[in-house]
């Protein structure tokens, strides 16, 4: 059985399935028994599918505008 | 000369635009301004946290981008080879403005331990409690929470969605120092978010007898 500090390290990898299905299982069987660990990875899950659209992102306006006017002006 | 129509078809892949490009038809560039100009300013935004600086950075990038189009061998994707142009531009910008003295303050973040303290649940589906807008400003004051070191990691790889290795890359660090850091990055997100979106008392003891049919 890992250690909760092993799903620690490994969180990221394991989110990103980079993990080979000999650790990914064994994570997954230890966070079936560790409550604290499931929602750990859960939660961080969960923070980077809030993230990954990127429409929290947007450009200011008028930001293009002036950008492509700069770059027309400078190749004349 | 370059205009604000840009070439038509979403289609053309950047590789393919920038080639256009490099053989005298400038009007590609604005195509491939229009598709990164947003990923590039919040890049550099989160460098030096000023509009004004950020705008005029973002400007002085694609000018240099256009002008060195020509060095560009396809080594790599052309966003990871502009998001590395305007990292440099905005981190001079940056020096020239403080001489690098809370660079290296943050730097020291790297070798804590950083311990998750925040493990409550979250509720299911916690951002449909929030405005858009109110969400937006609680993700970028989480953003702005991070150690620059983390923040740059973290918006490249998990908001632009960037490789591990092109943000490595982008970033002139080494893959494994890019992993560290995301991790670093992505716990100290979840952790600053986690007191908005975790579940309160009676909603983690409904959600506990429907998941074991007792509360513990």
């Amino acid at each position: 059985m890992i250690r909760c500090e092993e799903i620690l390290r490994e969180l990221s990898d394991y989110i990103d399935e980079e993990l080979t299905p000999e650790l990914r299982s064994k994570m997954e069987a230890h966070m079936y028994a560790c409550r604290h660990c499931k929602v750990l990875v859960d939660t961080t899950r969960k923070t980077l599918t809030l993230v990954a659209d990127h429409s929290f992102l947007e450009l200011p306006q008028g930001v293009s505008e002036r950008l492509l006017e700069r770059l027309a002006r400078r190749r004349g | 000369m370059i205009s604000q129509g840009a070439v038509a078809s979403e289609q053309i892949r950047d590789e393919e635009l920038v080639r256009r490009v490099q053989q005298g038809e400038t009007e590609a560039f604005a195509t491939l301004v229009q598709r990164h100009q947003r990923a590039v300013y919040w890049v550099i935004q989160s460098i030096l946290h000023n509009h004004a600086d950020s705008e005029e950075i973002l400007q002085e990038s694609f000018l240099k981008a256009l002008e060195h189009i020509g060095d560009f061998r396809g080594e790599s994707r052309f966003a990871t080879w502009l998001i590395r142009i305007a990292i440099n531009e905005a981190r001079m910008r940056q020096r020239k403005y403080r001489a690098g003295l809370y660079e290296s303050i943050e730097e020291q973040h790297e070798d804590k331990e950083f311990r998750p303290r925040e493990l409550t649940d979250w509720r299911p589906n916690p951002e449909e409690l929030w405005a858009k807008e109110e969400l937006a400003v609680l993700l970028r004051r989480a953003i702005r929470s991070l150690p620059a070191i983390y923040r740059e990691v973290f918006l490249l790889r998990d908001v632009e969605h960037l490789s591990t290795e092109e943000t490595a890359m982008a970033l002139d660090i080494t893959v494994p120092a890019a992993k560290t850091r995301l991790l670093r990055a992505r716990l100290m997100m979840r952790e600053f978010l986690a007191p908005y979106f975790k579940m309160n008392w009676g909603q983690r003891m409904i959600a506990r007898v429907n998941q074991r049919g007792r509360p513990v």
